[in-house]
């Protein structure tokens, strides 16, 4: 009896153990400041910024993506040597998430939830769900693969795609 | 003991009668919702709007620009009475430049241009000095004072000079028009709350929040309780 009252707290221990474990990977908030994103990327060599105006035919083009306009009039980019870093926000639900992205030759290199501020969804921050795009390319201004879905996480997946897929067609576009 | 019964089946019909009523009104019409368009019907009554919290428009913050007027409302920020973008920290105050104007946050320059369209905001990975405190002008440069000193740039904003200067104009927060306030109570309030909205909330109990349903609880164990006195009686009746 005795035997069997200690392995239910034991039990009781583990589970709250992995709950708490599991409510502190998917937490809001930021997980890496921008500035701290372009510093690791290059390795603290820092690439002097440029920026891409959103206007003429790459504004349409920009929404066909997103799904709706960009709401802003240029974007920040980082570039050294082959390797391109993209800080964008996209509202997975109600609030927007803060993606950093770095694109080398025409693949993602990198994908990497910035901050994270909706209330459900926080598993996209999950490397296990990130690394699907891993080397992901364009194929007609769109991803080159199925993405993997994430049951409760419909729309922050459906924000990191439409973001991976926004930072590669950028990408080509400022490399013409 | 069926007078008994009789007597506390009867009491209990009384004081349900009304919540009844109301839930047969509130749930026939809801039932018609689309018929009697009750989504496309709004209530703007003043104190059903304070009950769903937006009763009060106050701005976090205010400043005059230009020729326009910025606030923050939480994390949204406005010119005029139009939502540009969103931001994560309070605004510290903004300056005209000749064809932008640049908000300043303590982590970042938000930056508009002359038609109060956002552009883009700028953080320390675009060379802004962090942990901003406030943004004025000298001589139309922008100037920032940070908590490790004084920076000056022009209008690019991507070069800082550390300097130390006197007479900067350093913006400060203003007072909200009221032709403003009143745009932006339109913009908040919308057209109201719809009747079908209102009507769902009576008929859950939730327009009084969580008493109204601990209510609609209670009525709903009395009605149990009703029914089977109801039986009961009848029951006894037929023998």
């Amino acid at each position: 009896m005795n035997r069997t009252h200690n392995a239910f707290w034991q039990l009781m221990f583990i589970s709250l153990l992995f709950c708490s474990f599991t409510v502190t990977v998917f937490a809001r908030g930021v997980n890496q400041t921008n500035e701290e994103f372009i510093a690791e990327t290059f390795s603290n060599d820092l690439p002097k910024s440029k920026v891409v105006w959103i206007k003429d035919d790459l504004r349409p083009a920009i929404a066909n993506i997103l799904g709706h306009e960009y709401a802003g009039l240029r974007i920040r980019y980082w570039q050294q040597a082959g390797r391109t870093a993209w800080i964008l926000d996209e509202i997975g639900k109600e609030s927007p998430i803060t993606f950093g992205v770095v694109v080398t030759d025409g693949k993602i290199e990198q994908i990497k939830v910035l901050a994270y501020r909706e209330s459900r969804g926080g598993e996209i921050q999950q490397r296990a769900f990130t690394r699907q795009y891993a080397d992901a390319k364009l194929s007609e201004q769109k991803l080159d693969r199925h993405i993997d879905g994430i049951s409760g996480a419909t729309l922050s997946v459906r924000a990191m795609t439409s973001v991976v897929t926004l930072a590669l067609y950028l990408t080509q576009f400022i490399n013409k | 003991m069926n007078h008994r019964m009789r007597s506390l089946h009867r009491s209990m019909g009384a004081a349900i009668a009304l919540f009844v009523l109301l839930l047969s009104i509130t749930g026939i019409l809801l039932n018609h919702s689309n018929d009697f368009k009750l989504d496309k019907h709004y209530l703007t009554w003043p104190w059903l709007l304070k009950h769903y919290g937006v009763g009060n428009v106050q701005a976090d913050t205010v400043y005059s620009l230009d020729k326009f007027v910025i606030s923050q409302f939480g994390s949204e920020i406005f010119v005029d009475a139009k939502p540009v973008t969103s931001v994560q920290r309070p605004l510290l105050g903004g300056v005209a430049l000749d064809e932008i104007m640049v908000l300043a946050t303590d982590d970042a320059l938000i930056l508009l241009n002359s038609d109060g369209e956002f552009i883009e905001r700028m953080g320390a990975a675009a060379g802004v000095p962090p942990m901003i405190q406030n943004i004025g002008l000298f001589h139309g440069n922008p100037v920032i004072q940070t908590r490790e000193g004084m920076w000056r740039s022009d209008f690019m904003l991507d070069k800082w000079e550390e300097i130390s200067l006197q007479g900067i104009g350093w913006s400060v927060p203003s007072l909200m028009p009221d032709s403003i306030q009143n745009e932006l109570v339109n913009y908040f309030h919308g057209e109201g709350v719809t009747v079908e909205h209102f009507l769902l909330d009576v008929h859950n109990g939730r327009i009084l929040g969580s008493l109204g349903v601990w209510l609609l609880d209670l009525l709903g164990i009395l009605l149990t309780f009703l029914s089977l006195t109801g039986i009961w009686m009848w029951l006894r009746r037929i023998r």
